[in-house]
């Protein structure tokens, strides 16, 4: 080390050092020749003895220059001066290729942060890695509900291999595998609630919360920030109702977490103590959500008493599955081992809960998962386009990589002459690619550090972007990881595009260059091909990027010509729970109608109308409801969810005057009126989807159908209304069936959230603050949810496929950009190479026509081989964004001619202006050049 | 023109030779050169090129220390000293070259040895 030292401080006196040496061999072939003098030799000749004995005295100098050992270092300086100096004497191709760099560095460095927040992040607990989340998975076919899964409170999803995935289990198997497995050291429970309505200190908000098993906290392994954490004896029925609020709760509403211990609460109409505040990174073990408040699992019983299936039926119910668990591995266990153990244990207890034989042929499978990231629904929403996005940018990179390699392999052949003769003059060729590719790394720091400056950018620009106005739970940010994968990147990129145009470079043979005249021709074949390829291969990567850009934009643009069957303009909607505020029934009713009637009389609306739901993004409500006489159909969606198929039936309760309000047509019968009330007869309107499914077809006024709705008895319902088509729940596909009831008659569920509907004139947003103050003025605990225009919660909607069509398009034109620089750069060189010829030619009597067509037919060439070659693959990998389309297939032919046309037109744009000038030459001088 | 009485150094005997000729006095370059081709009576030439970067390299080492100092004729040379760091370092290399030399001799001329 201390040799490292020493040096270095040689280093620092580098030119003396380089004196002293100089003096040192000055005073050796003194001393000699003085040493020959005194022998009797003549003085001149003693010198030039001295001199010879010495021998090669460059040679000695570098040897002993390389005995200080810093030559590698001194070189690398070297290296990196002249590599500055280059840069800076082509200010034009080191700031497009700097720029082009760090849009590509900092676009993937954007990406990348956002992939190391969302996919890759642990919880933020002690020992991430033991924690295990409880799985089961159903093969086949067949819909869940044909099993053992009778009822579900919770999310089932597709999985291409597995089949149906879920996390949710009866209570019963949670106490089961809690209590005698032999491989988890502690096992959790825990399900998200619906949105809360929260008072605490006076102020009243709707918020996500978290029930919990007792020993969550403590199998988490999170100690509070203040208070304590709830234990089991909080999780039990009847025990006082406690909570753990969560840190930036605690400060918001009571500006210091040790200030909330103790303090009231007031969760949808129930009293609570907070007893503990949780710490400020903790954000429970779904990192989709982050819930304010903690309750206990029990607590859902005070909170939604009359919740299916009963006050105590779902502790008991061996068929309803609602809870998710967590768990942590026993030191020394493994995944498979506790996967092995729990699932024989699993297997055991679900066999015992089959009804029928075709439930024992269909049960669900135990799975065991890695929890180190909690719970997987933002991997599984963010993943697919995460990957893609990142493909995108890596394309871009790429190009962006290709083209300065192509410049610099231009530039390499402009060099030829500089090579040769270092080469000549004896230096290696290791030396000289290890200059050059100084030259790389120095151009690729330069667009690495700017790119960072463009991530930094990216990452904020890309969190609006992708949030759509709602928070992450995790913030992408520039942490040592990313940083390091763009220093990675950086790296490699300078030495990907700096490698080939040195090895290039370097493979001159230096006797036929030095004879060639200046502007002689090329016989170098081989960097012709090579800059051809990369012309070709940035035109395929800028084809499937301007492909996905078309793709992108008619799917945007379907969306927009979307028929929702209602008018949208205009309309502001809101959602407010009274129930949760403590309103019952009857006055609820009345609550909802009072205020609908003060929405209605504001200056400037022209209507109000209130539904049980909004139409557009929020799930639908869905029971059977099929024509008189016929049997309840089996397995048909029950209670609110997303996704239904077309024919099942949803139902949507509306209040009076909806449909002419909502501009929803009824071609026969009439709309709701003030007459549908509670005891009148129970009346419906159905639309024409749900009047195909089920009756074929025809007028259905006055037919009467029958409700099952789970909760209630079956209802009889007359027809009293037939509606055109209209959406409720998805924006795409065809129309859903749909049963409209008033809202009035509460045919089944209590009435609980309301959504308002205001038709205003002109901007809806002015009546923001109005609406606000008649609902505070109506309940000040009831707090305004979701309040937006309906075109607003559209577009809301397709936030995703918005964003792709936008950044896909930014990324095809920037890399279409870059593209034609690269073709624009390649022709440029290749017609000022051919000066000569081209000289001669038109000295010949060539017109200016046929030279432009001259270059021109190259530009083409390369195109017509790049299209060739980009169509194919680009039908190929358009199946990979098959699921981000709407109303276009992956192969478009419009998008793919857009595509072709576009790359065409800008292929021979950029080589029209290189062909131009070539027409331009003056042959005298181009051939007196030679 | 190489002098056929003469032999070339072996690879890495140089060092140890500039350690041992530094034993006495400090010596400037051409010193330790015409040292070691006395004591070798002519029999090893010091070849200048190899000389200076031997002598630059043992200073990265610090086994000798450099310092500038007047001549006997008065002129400014660079003037080399044995360290104690130097000192060990011969001891040891001294002995494996004894060692060396003796298995060396053994082998080539087993009569003398045994003579």
């Amino acid at each position: 080390m201390s040799s490292f030292f020493r040096k270095l401080g040689w280093m620092a006196q580098r030119r003396s050092r380089e004196e002293q040496l100089a003096a040192e061999l000055q005073f050796h072939l003194d001393e000699e020749a003085a040493e020959r003098q005194e022998n009797g030799t003549a003085p001149h000749d003693a010198h030039a003895a001295a001199r010879r004995d010495l021998g090669n005295l460059g040679l000695v100098l570098e040897d002993t220059r390389a005995a200080w050992g810093w030559t590698a270092l001194a070189q690398f300086a070297q290296d990196l001066r002249y590599g500055a100096r280059t840069l800076r004497r082509n200010p034009a191709f080191t700031i497009l290729a700097a720029l082009s760099l760090a849009l590509g560095i900092g676009a993937n460095t954007a990406i990348y942060s956002f992939m190391d927040a969302l996919l890759m992040r642990r919880l933020p607990v002690a020992d991430p890695q033991s924690l295990v989340v409880l799985k089961w998975h159903m093969s086949g076919k067949k819909h869940a509900r044909d099993s053992v899964v009778h009822d579900v409170s919770g999310q089932i999803n597709d999985d291409p291999r597995l089949g149906q995935v879920s996390a949710i289990f009866p209570f019963p198997a949670f106490e089961q595998l809690r209590q005698s497995n032999r491989v988890l050291s502690t096992l959790f429970a825990h399900r998200p609630s619906r949105k809360l309505n929260v008072i605490a200190s006076g102020q009243a908000e709707v918020t996500g919360g978290e029930y919990i098993s007792g020993d969550y906290f403590q199998g988490l392994r999170v100690t509070p920030a203040a208070g304590r954490v709830l234990d089991s004896a909080d999780d039990r029925v009847g025990a006082p109702p406690v909570v753990v609020l969560s840190y930036g709760f605690a400060c918001r509403r009571f500006g210091d977490p040790a200030r909330a211990l103790g303090q009231p609460l007031v969760i949808d109409n129930i009293p609570f103590t907070a007893v503990g505040v949780a710490p400020p990174a903790f954000f429970g073990v779904d990192p989709s959500k982050s819930p304010d408040v903690y309750l206990p699992l029990h607590a859902d019983l005070l909170i939604s008493p009359t919740r299916d299936p009963g006050p105590v039926g779902r502790y008991i119910d061996r068929n309803y599955y609602w809870t998710e668990m967590m768990g942590r591995l026993r030191p020394g266990v493994t995944l498979a081992q506790a996967q092995a153990a729990l699932g024989t244990q699993f297997d055991a207890w679900v066999a015992g809960t089959t009804t029928n034989d075709v439930e024992r042929k269909n049960l669900p499978e135990f799975l065991l998962r890695d929890g180190a990231a909690g719970l997987d629904n933002l991997r599984r929403t963010y993943s697919q386009p995460l990957y893609i996005l990142l493909g995108m940018v890596g394309l871009i990179l790429a190009i962006a990589c290709a083209n300065i390699a192509n410049l610099l392999l231009a530039r390499a052949t402009a060099r030829r002459r500089e090579m040769a003769v270092r080469l000549s003059m004896g230096a290696g060729r290791w030396r000289v690619i290890r200059q050059l590719l100084t030259e790389s790394l120095l151009l690729a720091v330069l667009g690495g550090a700017a790119g960072i400056l463009f991530a930094v950018w990216g990452i904020g620009f890309l969190t609006t972007m992708l949030s759509g106005g709602q928070t992450f739970t995790l913030r992408p940010e520039l942490n040592i990881g990313v940083l390091a994968a763009a220093v990675v990147l950086t790296v490699i990129t300078g030495l990907l595009f700096g490698l080939a145009p040195a090895l290039q470079a370097t493979r001159v043979d230096p006797m036929p260059v030095l004879k060639e005249s200046r502007a002689g021709g090329s016989r170098s074949r081989a960097r012709l091909s090579l800059g051809r390829v990369l012309v070709v291969s940035q035109m395929v990567i800028c084809m499937l990027l301007l492909v996905g850009a078309g793709l992108f934009v008619r799917t945007l643009s379907n969306l927009h010509s979307l028929d929702v069957g209602f008018a949208r303009e205009n309309l502001l909607l809101f959602r407010i729970n009274a129930r949760q505020a403590g309103h019952r029934n009857p006055e609820i009713l009345s609550f909802y109608n009072d205020l609908e009637k003060r929405l209605a009389a504001l200056p400037g609306v022209r209507g109000a109308a209130m539904a049980n739901s909004p139409l557009i993004g929020d799930g639908a409500w869905g029971w059977p409801i099929v024509p008189q006489g016929q049997r309840e159909p089996e397995h048909a969606p029950n209670g609110h969810g997303s996704g239904f198929s077309r024919a099942a039936t949803r139902v949507l309760g509306v209040g009076p005057g909806f449909f002419s309000m909502m501009r929803i047509p009824l071609p026969a019968g009439r709309e709701f009126d003030e007459r549908d009330r509670a005891g009148a007869p129970l009346v419906a309107i159905v639309n024409e989807a749900w009047v195909k499914v089920n009756l074929g077809g025809g007028n259905p006024v006055g037919q009467r159908i029958t409700s099952f709705e789970t909760s209630a008895k079956p209802q009889q319902l007359e027809i009293v209304g037939l509606a055109k088509n209209a959406r409720y729940d998805d924006l795409t596909g065809d129309f859903p069936a749909i049963v409209y009831l008033p809202a009035q008659q509460n045919p089944a569920a209590p009435v609980d959230e309301m959504t308002f509907f205001l038709r205003a004139t002109g901007s809806p947003m002015q009546y923001a603050g109005p609406v606000r103050e008649i609902v505070r003025q109506a309940d000040p605990r009831i707090p305004v949810v979701g309040l937006s225009t309906q075109t607003e919660q559209i577009e809301q909607e397709m936030a995703p496929e918005t964003m792709f069509a936008r950044l896909c398009t930014a990324f095809a034109l920037l890399s279409l950009a870059i593209a034609c620089v690269g073709l624009y750069g390649t022709t440029s060189y290749a017609v000022a190479r051919r000066t000569g010829e081209i000289g001669i030619r038109m000295a010949l009597g060539a017109q200016r026509g046929t030279v432009v067509w001259m270059v021109l037919r190259d530009v083409l060439v390369l195109s017509v081989v790049g299209l060739a070659i980009s169509v194919p693959v680009s039908l190929g990998a358009s199946n990979l964004v098959a699921s981000l389309l709407f109303g276009v297939k992956p192969g478009d032919p419009t998008a793919m001619a857009a595509a072709v046309a576009i790359l065409l037109a800008a292929a021979l744009a950029a080589g029209y202006l290189p062909a131009r000038k070539a027409s331009r030459i003056d042959p005298m001088t181009a051939v007196r050049n030679d | 023109m190489k002098q056929p009485a003469r032999v070339e150094l072996l690879q890495g005997t140089l060092d140890v030779l500039i350690l041992r000729t530094l034993m006495g006095a400090p010596k400037h370059g051409h010193a330790i050169a015409k040292h070691i081709q006395h004591t070798s009576q002519d029999l090893l030439q010091v070849e200048t090129g190899s000389l200076y970067p031997a002598l630059h390299r043992l200073e990265a080492k610090a086994w000798v220390a450099a310092s500038w100092e007047l001549s006997d004729k008065g002129k400014r040379a660079r003037y080399y000293r044995l360290t104690p760091a130097g000192r060990k370092q011969l001891a040891a290399e001294q002995s494996k070259w004894e060692m060396f030399s003796r298995a060396m001799g053994l082998i080539l001329s087993p009569v003398d040895q045994e003579g």
